[in-house]
């Protein structure tokens, strides 16, 4: 689904963020991100959906050559992915149905359907009742609930989480990384960038381990919490 | 196809809710369209309305014949006869000191001539006839030659031969159409700066919006589609507004215009502007508040990329 061959990103000003890195996720996947601030984690995010283009190396997004993808296209593939950014990313002065609505306005689907659809999501993630109401009267947890209806409200075949729980208690953590497990129990791929390593041990899924921009560890850690590696064991660390 | 539509009838509407919840810029912008449109519109109606003036002559030069002051009326009614069966002349009107004085009035606007005349005791105007000769004399030899043997009338004092009266009025018009093409090509690109600057500004506060529709997977098209529109229904207000503004200038000139006209014999000599042209004017203002909007999205839109 999501494929990586010697990916570098050097950005503008000269910062390498991204050095030599090569993965897999298959389709139906759930897969965690982890690594220390800075590491290049959003980078990654950012090269799958083409918000920043590799300096070299090939991305393959479903079957797509993203580092070779033109302009026009990229507009198709964000709806192929749903991301929850970092920093949320939500519009201050519209309302959280408008929010959530977004990618429905951007595909044209009827105003009826959307008005499920949206209360359908918000219901998933909790927010029932809420939708009138500005983001900015919500909590960091409720916003960033948001953020999660509006990049599953379409439906994508991949999520991409970055940072999801970063606000939140441990309980309300739960819940969320619950959500997307549900997501990935119907099919969807899903990829999680997280400090949270309670939450990759809690689940017990396939980790993805970034440091200063290179791939030192894919392993797999049982759900109980003992680890096995299956790659780079040498290299592999479970602290960030 | 239907849903389509329905997606246009959206953005229609959400940006004539932002233009109403943003009343004072745009009611600025529209007014500023207004008037950029008024002055090549207010330009066309006077060259409309001159070419109708001009139009009862067909081109021909006139000549007017004033007789000498001490004519008796009975005299003057009896030369005015003698040159109309003259064989050179197809037009000739008699125009009594009264007509004259009264068409000076208008002309010259002035309400204290009356006082004026009271004081001279008489009517300083002699009376006068005016010719238009036939084609075949229209030539300026020919001219000359009815000239000298109108000269040796008895009981004529002068006569004044506008040569090319209406060619100089055609030249004019000429040249002030052109004037006005000019001025509309200036006018029209003012009009797009205006707007393409106006489009800018709403692009640059709209950023966040920008970045955001395109991150959750919104095209090009998708984003632009509210600036675009913005850019037509701002043209198209300001014609609309120009429209008035028309109207009151015309209904503002109509009055001291009516009584000139009825001097000329004619119901008004302000152009009568058609709805063919209302719509030229309406459609004018929409194409280039779209064009300005194409204009500025181009240079402005790329530039904002989510990151
Ligand atoms: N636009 C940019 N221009 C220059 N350098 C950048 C840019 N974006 C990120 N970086 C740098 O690239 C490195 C990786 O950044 P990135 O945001 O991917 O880290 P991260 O793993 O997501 O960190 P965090 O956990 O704090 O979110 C950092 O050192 C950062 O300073
Ligand atoms: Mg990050």
């Amino acid at each position: 689904m999501i494929k990586l061959s010697q990916i570098n990103k050097r950005y503008p000003n000269g910062h390498e963020a991204l050095k030599d890195v090569s993965f897999d996720v298959a389709q139906g996947e759930m897969v965690f991100l982890a690594g220390h601030s800075g590491a290049g984690k959003s980078t990654l995010f950012k090269l799958i959906t083409r918000i920043e283009k590799p300096t070299s190396g090939q991305l393959f997004v479903d079957q797509q050559n993203v580092s070779r993808m033109r302009d026009s296209k990229v507009a198709l593939l964000r709806r192929e992915v749903g991301v929850i950014f970092q920093d949320h990313k939500l519009l201050m002065d519209r309302t959280v149905f408008d929010n959530v609505a977004l990618p429905l306005i951007v595909i044209g689907m009827p105003h009826d359907e959307i008005k499920k659809r949206v209360r359908a999501a918000l219901n998933k993630v909790g927010l029932d009742g809420k939708g009138g109401q500005k983001p900015v009267t919500l909590s960091g947890g409720e916003q960033q609930r948001v953020g999660i209806a509006r990049a599953v409200i379409n439906r994508p075949n991949i999520l991409l989480a970055d940072e999801p729980t970063g606000n939140l208690d441990e309980t309300l953590s739960d819940e969320i990384i619950d959500i997307f497990a549900d997501f990935n129990r119907v099919g969807v791929t899903v990829l999680i960038a997280t400090h949270d390593l309670r939450q990759v041990e809690r689940l017990g899924k396939r980790t993805l381990h970034l440091e200063h921009g290179e791939l030192i560890g894919d392993y797999r850690h049982a759900s109980s919490g003992s680890q096995t590696s299956m790659k780079n064991t040498d290299e592999a660390r479970t602290d960030g | 196809m239907g849903s389509y539509f329905a997606r246009h009838v959206q953005v229609f509407l959400a940006t004539l809710g932002d233009m109403v919840r943003t009343p004072i810029s745009t009611i600025n912008t529209v007014v500023i369209i207004a008037i950029t449109l008024l002055l090549p519109s207010l330009l066309y109606v006077v060259i409309k309305s001159s070419q109708g003036l001009s139009d009862g002559w067909q081109g021909r030069p006139q000549m007017s014949v004033f007789l000498q002051k001490q004519v008796s009326a009975s005299e003057a009614k009896q030369i005015f006869q003698e040159i109309q069966l003259h064989p050179s002349i197809e037009l000739a009107e008699f125009i009594t000191p009264q007509q004259a004085i009264e068409e000076f009035r208008l002309l010259s606007g002035s309400v204290s001539l009356d006082e004026e005349l009271a004081f001279l005791g008489t009517n300083p105007l002699p009376p006068s006839i005016v010719l238009m000769p036939n084609k075949a004399a229209a030539k300026a030899e020919s001219l000359n030659e009815l000239k000298e043997q109108l000269e040796k009338f008895e009981g004529i004092d002068t006569i004044r031969l506008d040569l090319d009266w209406t060619e100089r009025f055609n030249a004019i018009l000429n040249v002030l159409t052109r004037i006005g093409l000019l001025l509309s090509g200036l006018l029209a690109m003012a009009l797009v700066l205006i707007v393409g600057n106006t489009i800018k500004l709403l692009i640059h506060n709209r950023r966040d919006e920008i970045e955001i529709t395109k991150l959750v997977g919104g095209t090009n098209t998708f984003v632009r589609r509210p600036f675009l529109y913005y850019g037509t229904l701002f043209g198209l207000f300001g014609a609309l507004v120009s429209l008035v503004f028309l109207l009151i200038a015309a209904n503002l000139v109509e009055q001291p215009l009516s009584k000139l006209a009825s001097v000329y014999q004619r119901q008004s000599l302000l152009h009568e502007i058609q709805a063919m042209e209302v719509l030229c004017i309406i459609a004018a203002g929409a194409m280039l508040g779209w064009l300005s909007a194409r204009w500025s999205v181009a240079q402005h839109l790329w530039k904002i990329k989510p990151s």
